[in-house]
């Protein structure tokens, strides 16, 4: 029996008391939503991860689920410093490590995700990693799906899914 | 309460203007209009015409960019500051920098007030306000370094936390010697702060100016009016006076500005209907 696994970037912008007129993010709503039906209506419970702030984040889209061990929903995002307007300025390091991260939780490739440079993580304002190399180190990840991947200000976004074993 | 700014004294309780002039290439809004030094020679000039009783020279634009060390920062700085003063003995002269070094140097050229824009990012910089007995402001950024942008920063009261951050420097500004008389608070919007919590401080900046110590508000062409109304850098004066009026109505004392006249009248006018000014001149229906 297969546990079921959103990968998903929670930035405050997608907070019900941080909403503006216009949805600054609107397509990554709309991919973190679908991901919250998707587990929703495979896992009775879920298991949340990720750094404070995204956690907050995860709990407001997820409530009214229980925690617990039947899905597992990772709050993460890659470099916060992709660009001279980022929250955390323009590192060239962004590009590479981002990519690297990325074509991992599209494969779905445990290797790469519990190897991957977490101090460099940190140092580029990622956040999440070491709770997506926790998981993808629990089994064998099948199905992994990127639905969404995205920099619009210039913080890495992805939205995936994932079965493991 | 008097205020006392280097050998400026103010001993009402008159709101003032100080004008930003910035000595950058690069600074958010007038994008190096005072890079040359005649042309920020020119805007002192122009600004004191304004009424301004305070300058505030910057060497260093607040965003994230090129690193500019000391030596470079005193470079833009230190001689103008001398130019200044030597042209202007009665204007208070302010310099934003968050280093003591750049404190010293501009203190030693006649300097009456070092803004410290990055919130006590270095702890000498008070001791060197002490040691002139020079005026100081001090600020809240929520801890972050200097020329960081906040990436999702909270808080459990914002104002509270403002409050908190300020009146601690102020009280460690007052025990190494600087003069009581001599402290300014700032909540300073949207450094370590998004658009909400800025606009939070300016809702409550009454329990700021509650402390007692006088208030300074920075608002001018800032991203939280940008965001509260959708408009570009060069399209937010109307929002900045409306933060203004409401900034006034609480009671801050120090307006820093890049339009001196339009803040004036809009400070002029919130004091005249709060009953603390005299309108200029009536006649009208009195005749």
């Amino acid at each position: 029996m297969s546990t079921p696994v959103v990968i998903a970037s929670c930035p405050p912008a997608l907070l019900r008391r941080y909403t503006g007129q216009v949805d600054p993010v609107p397509e990554l709503r709309a991919a973190v939503l679908e991901a919250a039906a998707w587990i929703t209506a495979r896992a009775a419970s879920v298991e949340i991860l990720g750094g404070e702030s995204s956690l907050r984040v995860a709990e407001e889209i997820l409530a009214g689920r229980p925690r617990g061990p039947a899905g597992v929903w990772v709050a993460a995002n890659g470099s916060a410093r992709r660009s001279e307007k980022a929250p955390g300025h323009l590192d060239e390091r962004s590009f590479a490590f981002d990519e690297e991260v990325e074509r991992a939780i599209a494969a779905g490739d445990v290797a790469a995700l519990t190897s991957l440079d977490l101090a460099r993580g940190d140092d580029l304002l990622a956040s999440g990693l070491r709770g997506l190399a926790d998981v993808a180190a629990r089994g064998g990840v099948t199905n992994a799906d990127l639905r969404y991947a995205a920099d619009p200000y210039g913080v890495r976004y992805w939205v995936a899914t994932w079965e493991i074993a | 309460m008097t205020l006392r700014l280097g050998r400026h004294r103010f001993p009402d309780d008159r709101k003032l203007m100080m004008a930003i002039v910035n000595r950058t290439p690069d600074s958010f809004y007038d994008k190096g209009a005072t890079w040359a030094e005649d042309k920020a020679f020119d805007r002192v000039a122009q600004v004191v015409e304004e009424g301004a009783e305070i300058v505030d020279i910057g060497g260093i634009k607040a965003a994230p960019g090129v690193e500019i060390d000391a030596t470079e920062e005193r470079r833009r700085v230190v001689a103008f500051v001398a130019r200044v003063r030597a042209a202007y003995p009665d204007l208070v002269i302010s310099v934003d920098t968050w280093r003591a070094e750049v404190g010293r140097a501009v203190c030693e050229e006649g300097a009456d007030l070092l803004n410290d824009a990055w919130g006590g990012a270095d702890p000498g910089l008070a001791e060197v306000a002490a040691e002139f007995d020079v005026a100081m402001v001090v600020t809240h950024t929520g801890g972050v370094a200097p020329r960081t942008r906040p990436h999702r920063i909270e808080y459990d009261d914002v104002v509270a936390d403002a409050i908190s951050s300020t009146t601690r420097q102020a009280e460690r500004a007052v025990s190494l010697g600087v003069a009581r008389e001599s402290l300014v608070i700032d909540p300073a919007h949207d450094f370590g702060k998004n658009t909400f919590h800025s606009l939070e401080v300016t809702r409550r900046l009454g329990e700021m100016t509650a402390t007692g110590w006088p208030v300074l508000v920075s608002l001018s062409n800032k991203d939280f009016v940008g965001e509260s109304l959708d408009l570009g850098v060069g399209e937010r004066l109307n929002g900045t006076l409306a933060a203004t009026a409401v900034c006034a109505l609480a009671g801050a004392r120090i307006y820093r500005v890049h339009q001196v006249t339009e803040t004036r009248q809009v400070v002029d006018m919130v004091d005249t209907i709060a009953g603390l000014r005299l309108p200029r001149r009536a006649i009208r229906g009195l005749a």
